[in-house]
């Protein structure tokens, strides 16, 4: 347990330890401590500051219209959308450790799934409200359902996105209803219940949907036959980056929330998630990592040798020629982002090792959002037509501020969530009461 | 309570259902997405019965035939005529603009009165009876004292009906000081002067040419009337002529040409009396027309004695292709392989005013370009040159000059020219400016923007300054007009009747007819109608030599028997003078083409532009169809074509060759002061491989300070760069360029 | 050759562009923001935010003073077929907000129905679909020349060149009035074809004999842009320059110029 008391002055969430009572004190689950409510909301004003400010940056888009961003017509997706197909592929830790506790029986995970879907949920929540900010005409986003054409991707991903969300929803209800306060209404409790004993055949429509979306999320690059550098051939109607995608996200998901829960940890200055289940997902997650980055790899050198080239364009010429995109970034997606951390999780000294695991996770982290932010950005930014020139684009602060706005709101709804609920079932046992 | 299974399960569907059932969500939702729709700020056009109106446009002189789309009495789009003569159905891009200017915010609404300092733009409105009493009191003032000389009047044309009475208005008042914006038309008229001895402007059969030599005409920048050289170009294509551009910029005329021959510029006059060297050595000329039609092309004798030397032996001694190649930077090969090829040409033909012929140029030159038509026997044949006589008015009555009008119309004009000449608007600033001579009281400017347009903006300004009292008679809100006492706008072409007369380089003599397409939608007024009123006005003679009841009467009689036709096709065209007869060609004392007209011979005189050693590099301006550099500015559209090379937010750019740049420590995208003799702006860089090295280049038309804020405050002016430098024969404008030097902003 | 839909002769409109001819002098440019209503604003200087369905690139061959070329190219919607309709732009869109019509092979844009995604602006590689970032304003007075048969659009929807699909639309009506079963080639021209005054532009239907495209696209010298990434578009371009061809598409440094694929 020593070792976890990292920026607990600034956290405070431990000072119950020193016996203090808090005034929410009947809110929060037994058994556990808490900071002070004066810390607690303290903390949450700071953060709850950024919220507003990328509040007043979303206003200004919705009113103004999309002229506050930096985008352009050359950039029609950029930084957001990047944001969104990072923030899912880093919330598929969700829909891969359900999978793997309910459909695999990895009995263990049950002592993660709750985080994992918390911060599945917050993932899948701000990738929604970036999708709102981000159309030109936000109230008529529904037309996607509406008037749905089956052949886009980004239908597949609207739909499959809409209903994973409602799924991590119903997930996290019952989490909710867990709070003492509410279980004490017998009808909540009940709820509950029956929530916990159906969430296996939500958890196994999630992940399917999951699967689906992650996927087209990745289509939604590869099948843009305009784009030599995004495109890719594939199977049926679906590009390889469809596979990759859903590959990536289950393999880097898992880091993602490996990686939040050690943030937690420091913060808190508690451990929360006992080792084993730790090490348990992280070796999971290591072997997937090992095998997408294999295909990644076969994928990039049948793209460079094959694909590209039948389009008129060597490897180089998505390269050079420009003020940023050079080799580099291949390289730090591939090597450092991609066959680092898994050559350190797929070993038990390396999962063993906090420093090696906790730098795997974050190198993980990176690999998959450069991934995403090249098949997103770069993917605009490569000149086509001979005359063309390389569009490069820096987002403007309305931009940032919105991007910045999710996570605010996930920082908030974290605190709110680990204040209030019993989210990680081992926290009692792992700090027990004086 | 206890939930089982079940019950969970259907309060789960009841929920789901009863939203889903109430319409309320569903209703909102749809609501929304209709009103985004239907935005109240995004315009909805009326629908209508549509219709086409032919007229002619008069955006600039080159007198296309337009068809306008209307619906109901809106005009929704301007189109090109087909089967008008000129343009063939085909529209330039300003053509295609003009609805901007018709409904544009640069348009003046009603007559006004300045209030404030004079360029402040505070105003007064006024009615139209004010404002011509207000100018009649002045004029007539003037007039009683014996000062009706002092009245100066500045068209944009000295050609068509409405010019010719505001310069009937100037002799009936008694001023003899009228100005029109000069062209290269006027500097070709003087060359036939000379060399044909007829008072006409060229008319160039360019369809039927095969070989077209172009000493740096923007042929394809709006030189001549602008579509039709479009046409002309493809026709050339199709019939595979060819094209050698002879300038020192890869312009569009230079990239779509067959050759394109980079020359120092200045230099073309012995470019063209080098290209006649070889035909003369090499015995290449057309001997029949030389021997049978020409005359000074050997030595001769004058009248009072004299040895003339003949074009031949000047060329001959002066102009090898040595010396020539020295001067223009032309391999002496390429120079004689010109020559051969030009000779061979069946139809060969050569053409000279720089860009779009914006300034008159070099006389010299005008002439050795013209002698290499003769030489060649291009002159009075298909595919020639021949001359277009001057279209005189029909039915007007000769001015009754009275004794104020007299005196008045003797003295001398005010730019030291005489009297009847054309009159050198380029020599009126320093004309007032020196003090010597008359102070002018009163300046009237019609359908021209001198303070935007002539080079030198800042002397011109000074200029103007010293008149006490300056009428616009604009339509726009433009330089001139914002610096005017009062301004009575004037209909917009498309509201107004008069004629577009034969455009500069036609090869037939074509009047084309501008009706009102729209009633005047503002409280403008026919300038024809504003000077008949003025007129009426000061009573007496002036009034006697207007008795017209309005200008529409004025006009029909203009036209004359030429009425019916123009009223039926929308133009004339006087098919009989396709090729004139050899008397009417030449009518010289000889009867014969002029190679040394007894004055002087063409010769090579370069033309000093200003500026010494210490500006190492040579500004030119240059003009391109995208840009509107005249009376018109650019509107919206237009400059909305502008690639971002050329003006990016405010800044426009100088081309420059990346060796020059390379040279100057200079890359892509630098701002740099731009300094020449005349002045200085901030400019940026842009690199361009198609520009002689040590020269930069600024388009003509950015730069604008008045109109509105969809032309104003883009770039530069490059008038406020350059000066005008007197052509030391005929003493028009014939600056091509300036020295200047830059450094970083 | 020509087929049938629903007992009816489709068509396949298309234009060649003559690059010989064309001038750059932007009438065609001109020609179009006028005719569709494309709006403006103060400053049009930022290319990549300023609306021009109609688009003249200026293409130079890299060569050194005075070796110096320049081309310039009118790049329209190329109403890309890709394979059975597949174009890159419609096939994406999530909404059924743009189509290609079997019937005129013509790629539809339906402002109403978009909701600003803007995947398909990702999707073409053309650059030929534009976003409205701002209001469409015009200064008081001159929304009087907006055409009425099409509409303005509104902020926050992609817009692209249609080939003036409501001349189509007026030239079927007049067609059928008429008792005829077909277009006229005359019947049904582009605004910007109409205006060119280089006559760089013939429009008409690539199917059909009778139309000068028909034989104009089997020039030798013809090419399409990008036709290595299958969009197959239907307009061609005319050059007699080898380096202007060159410059239709992207070639490994050890690939020679293919000839024209009709
Ligand atoms: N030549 C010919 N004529 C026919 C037929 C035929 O086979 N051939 N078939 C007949 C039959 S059976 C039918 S049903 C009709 C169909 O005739 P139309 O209704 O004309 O059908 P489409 O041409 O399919 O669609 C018209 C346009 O609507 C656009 N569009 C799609 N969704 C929307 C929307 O939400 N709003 C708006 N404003 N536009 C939208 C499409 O992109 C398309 O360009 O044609 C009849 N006429
Ligand atoms: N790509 C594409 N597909 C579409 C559409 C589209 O716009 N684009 N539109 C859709 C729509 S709205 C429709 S309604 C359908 C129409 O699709 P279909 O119903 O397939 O219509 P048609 O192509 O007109 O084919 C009808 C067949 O009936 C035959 N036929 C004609 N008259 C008679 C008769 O009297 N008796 C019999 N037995 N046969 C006859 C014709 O020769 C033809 O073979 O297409 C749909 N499919
Ligand atoms: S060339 Fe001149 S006259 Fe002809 S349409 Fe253009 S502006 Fe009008
Ligand atoms: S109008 Fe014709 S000549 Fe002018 S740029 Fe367009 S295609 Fe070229
Ligand atoms: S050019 Fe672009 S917008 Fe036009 S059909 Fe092709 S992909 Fe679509
Ligand atoms: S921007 Fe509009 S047209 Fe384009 S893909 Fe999205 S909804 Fe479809
Ligand atoms: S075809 Fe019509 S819509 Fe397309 S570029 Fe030409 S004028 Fe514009």
């Amino acid at each position: 347990m020593n070792g976890y008391g990292l920026a607990e002055q600034y956290s405070g969430i431990s000072n119950q330890r020193r016996g203090t009572k808090v005034m929410d004190s009947a809110l929060i689950p037994n058994g556990v401590r808490r900071c002070s409510l004066d810390k607690f909301l303290v903390a949450l004003a700071v953060v709850g500051a950024v919220l507003l400010w990328g509040v007043y940056a979303m206003l200004l888009c919705w009113f103004k219209g999309l002229n506050q961003t930096n985008m352009n017509d050359n950039y029609g997706f950029a930084l957001w959308i990047w944001a969104d197909l990072a923030v899912i592929a880093l919330g598929g830790g969700a829909f891969f450790t359900g999978f793997l506790k309910y459909i695999i029986a990895k009995d263990e995970l049950k002592n993660i799934i709750n985080y994992a879907v918390l911060i599945g949920f917050i993932c899948y929540s701000s990738a929604l409200l970036i999708l709102a900010i981000d159309i030109g005409q936000p109230l008529r986003g529904w037309f996607i359902f509406w008037h749905a054409n089956v052949h886009s991707m980004l239908t597949e991903v609207a739909f499959c996105l809409s209903c994973y969300f409602m799924v991590l929803t119903i997930e996290y209800i019952p989490l909710i209803l867990e709070n003492r306060q509410i279980d004490r209404v017998p009808f909540f409790h009940h709820l509950s219940h029956n929530m916990h004993s159906t969430m296996a055949v939500f958890a196994a429509t999630g992940a399917f949907l999951s699967f689906f979306h992650q996927g087209s999320l990745g289509g939604v690059a590869g099948v843009l036959f305009g784009r030599p550098f995004a495109y890719r051939e594939g199977l049926f109607i679906w590009p390889w980056t469809f596979f990759l995608f859903t590959w990536s996200a289950a393999a880097y998901g898992p880091c993602f929330t490996l990686m939040v829960t050690r943030i937690t940890e420091a913060i808190s200055g508690k451990k929360l998630v006992k080792d084993n289940v730790v090490e348990l997902l992280a070796k999971i997650s290591g072997w997937m990592m090992t095998t997408y980055i294999i295909a990644k790899i076969i994928d990039t050198f049948y793209w460079a040798n094959v694909t590209a080239p039948s389009k008129g364009f060597n490897l180089i010429d998505f390269y050079s020629n420009n003020g940023f995109y050079g080799i580099w970034i291949l390289v730090l997606e591939i090597v450092l982002g991609g066959i680092v951390p898994a050559a350190i999780l797929i070993t038990d000294k390396g999962r063993k090792s906090p420093i090696a695991r906790n730098t795997a996770f974050v190198l993980a982290v990176i690999g998959v959002s450069v991934n995403r932010w090249v098949m997103v950005l770069q993917v605009m930014a490569v000149p086509i037509m001979t005359f063309d020139t390389w569009a490069l684009y820096f987002p403007s602060w309305q931009e940032v501020a919105t991007t910045i706005l999710p996570v605010a709101y996930g920082i908030m709804l974290i605190m709110i969530s680990y204040r209030y609920l019993p989210i990680f079932p081992q926290e009692a046992e792992l700090n027990p009461a004086d | 309570m206890k939930i089982d299974r079940r019950s969970f399960l259907s309060l789960g569907v009841g929920v789901a259902a009863g939203t889903a059932l109430s319409p309320l969500p569903w209703k909102l939702t749809d609501d929304l997405s209709i009103w985004t729709q239907n935005w109240p700020w995004t315009p909805v056009p009326e629908i209508g019965e549509s219709s086409f109106v032919n007229s002619v446009c008069t955006l600039c002189p080159g007198g296309c035939g337009i068809s306008v789309r209307k619906v109901e009495d809106r005009g929704v789009k301007i189109e090109g005529m087909k089967g008008h003569p000129v343009n063939q159905g085909g529209i330039c891009a300003l053509g295609l603009s003009g609805l901007q200017l018709l409904y544009g915010p640069t348009r003046i609404k009603t007559p006004l009165k300045r209030v404030g300092k004079r360029g402040d733009g505070q105003w007064a409105k006024i009615s139209w009876d004010e404002a011509i009493s207000e100018i009649t009191e002045k004029l007539d003032g003037l007039r009683t004292s014996g000062n009706s000389h002092t009245v100066a009047g500045i068209a944009g044309s000295r050609h068509g009906t409405v010019s010719q009475l505001f310069s009937r208005f100037l002799t009936a008042f008694g001023s003899p000081n009228f100005f029109h914006t000069p062209s290269i038309a006027d500097t070709y008229q003087l060359a036939l002067q000379h060399m044909n001895g007829v008072s006409a402007a060229p008319g160039f059969d360019l369809e039927n040419a095969d070989f077209i030599l172009s000493f740096g005409c923007g042929l394809l920048e709006g030189w001549g009337s602008p579509v039709r050289m479009f046409k002309a170009n493809t026709g050339w294509k199709k019939a595979k002529a060819r094209v050698i551009q002879i300038e020192s910029r890869l312009s569009r005329t230079a990239a779509k040409s067959d050759r394109w021959i980079a020359i120092i510029p200045g230099s073309e006059a012995a470019l063209a009396l080098g290209v006649a060297h070889v035909l003369i050595k090499e015995m290449l000329y057309n001997k029949d027309f030389v021997d049978n039609y020409a005359n000074g092309f050997e030595s001769f004798v004058t009248d009072n004695g004299e040895i003339k030397k003949g074009f031949k032996q000047t060329v001959l001694e002066e102009y090898s292709p040595e010396t020539v190649s020295r001067v223009t930077g032309i391999d002496p090969s390429a120079i004689i392989l010109l020559a051969r090829e030009f000779a061979n040409a069946k139809a060969p033909l050569a053409l000279c005013g720089k860009g779009q012929g914006k300034v008159p140029g070099s006389l010299n030159e005008a002439m050795s370009v013209h002698a290499l038509n003769a030489l060649v026997g291009s002159i009075n044949r298909k595919g020639g040159v021949f001359p277009i006589p001057a279209m005189e008015v029909q039915g007007w009555a000769e001015v009754g000059m009275d004794t104020i009008t007299s005196a008045g119309m003797n003295q001398p004009r005010i730019d030291g020219t005489p009297p009847n000449s054309l009159g050198y608007i380029n020599q009126l600033p320093s004309a007032i400016l020196s003090g010597k001579g008359y102070p002018l009281n009163v300046l009237f400017v019609l359908e021209s923007n001198p303070l935007y347009t002539m080079a030198d903006s800042k002397t011109v300004k000074d200029a103007f300054d010293k008149i006490p009292f300056v009428v616009s008679l604009s339509s726009f809100m433009d330089e001139t007009a914002q610096y005017a006492d009062i301004v009575m706008p004037n209909h917009i072409y498309l509201e107004r009747l008069e004629d577009a007369p034969t455009p500069m380089g036609y090869n037939k003599s074509i009047i084309s007819l501008s009706k009102p397409v729209f009633k005047p939608r503002l409280n403008t007024k026919h300038a024809g109608d504003t000077l008949i009123l003025l007129a009426k006005g000061l009573g007496g003679g002036v009034a006697e030599a207007f008795p017209w009841k309005n200008f529409e009467a004025c006009f029909e009689q203009a036209m004359g028997d030429k009425m019916k036709t123009l009223k039926k096709n929308g133009f004339w065209v006087d098919s009989d003078a396709v090729l004139p007869d050899w008397e009417s060609t030449f009518n010289t004392p000889s009867g014969k083409f002029q190679f040394a007209p007894v004055e002087f011979s063409p010769g090579f005189a370069p033309i000093k532009i200003e500026g010494d050693s210490t500006f190492q590099l040579l500004l030119i301006p240059y003009e391109t169809m995208r840009l509107s550099c005249g009376y018109i500015a650019n509107p919206p559209f237009l400059t909305k074509t502008v690639e971002d090379t050329i003006l990016k937010q405010n800044d426009c750019f100088i081309e420059i060759n990346p060796k020059t740049a390379q040279s100057n420590q200079l890359s892509e995208g630098d701002v740099v002061v731009l300094q020449t003799p005349r002045g200085q702006a901030r400019v940026r860089v842009h690199l361009e491989e198609g520009i002689m090295p040590d020269m930069v280049a600024l388009p003509r038309g950015l730069g604008h300070t008045a109109h509105d804020g969809y032309i104003a405050n883009k770039g530069i002016n490059v008038n406020h760069l350059i000066g005008p430098v007197q052509d030391p024969v005929s003493g028009m404008d014939a600056a091509w360029g300036i020295r200047a030097k830059l450094s970083k902003a | 050759m020509k087929q049938e839909h629903g007992g009816v002769v489709t068509q396949k409109y298309g234009m060649v562009v003559d690059l010989d001819l064309c001038t750059g002098c932007g009438s065609c440019m001109v020609a179009c923001m006028a005719e569709n209503n494309v709006p403006f604003r103060e400053d049009e200087t930022d290319k990549l935010k300023s609306i021009t369905w109609m688009r003249v690139y200026k293409l130079t061959n890299g060569k050194h003073y005075p070796e110096t070329d320049i081309c310039y190219l009118p790049r329209p919607c190329q109403h890309c077929e890709g394979s059975h309709g597949h174009s890159p732009c419609v096939s994406v869109c999530p909404a059924t907000a743009t189509d290609y019509d079997n019937q005129t092979g013509i790629v539809s844009q339906i402002y109403t129905r978009c909701f600003g995604c803007r995947y398909c602006m990702g999707a073409c590689p053309y650059h030929a679909r534009y976003f409205n970032w701002y209001d469409p304003i015009w200064p008081e007075g001159m929304e009087r020349y907006l055409n009425p048969n099409v509409s303005p659009r509104m902020r926050g929807v992609v817009e692209k060149c249609s080939f003036c699909f409501h001349r189509y639309q007026a030239a079927k009506d007049k067609a059928h009035l008429d008792g005829q079963k077909e277009i006229d080639e005359d019947a049904y021209q582009t605004a910007c074809t109409q205006a060119c005054p280089a006559g760089a532009i013939t429009f008409g239907d690539l199917d059909n004999p009778n139309h000068a495209v028909h034989e104009l696209k089997k020039q030798p010298d013809t090419f399409r842009l990008l036709e290595k990434l299958g969009t197959n578009t239907k307009v061609y371009y005319v050059s007699s320059r080898e380096w202007v061809r060159r410059a239709g598409d992207n070639y490994l440094k050890t690939e020679g110029l293919k000839k024209a694929v009709l």
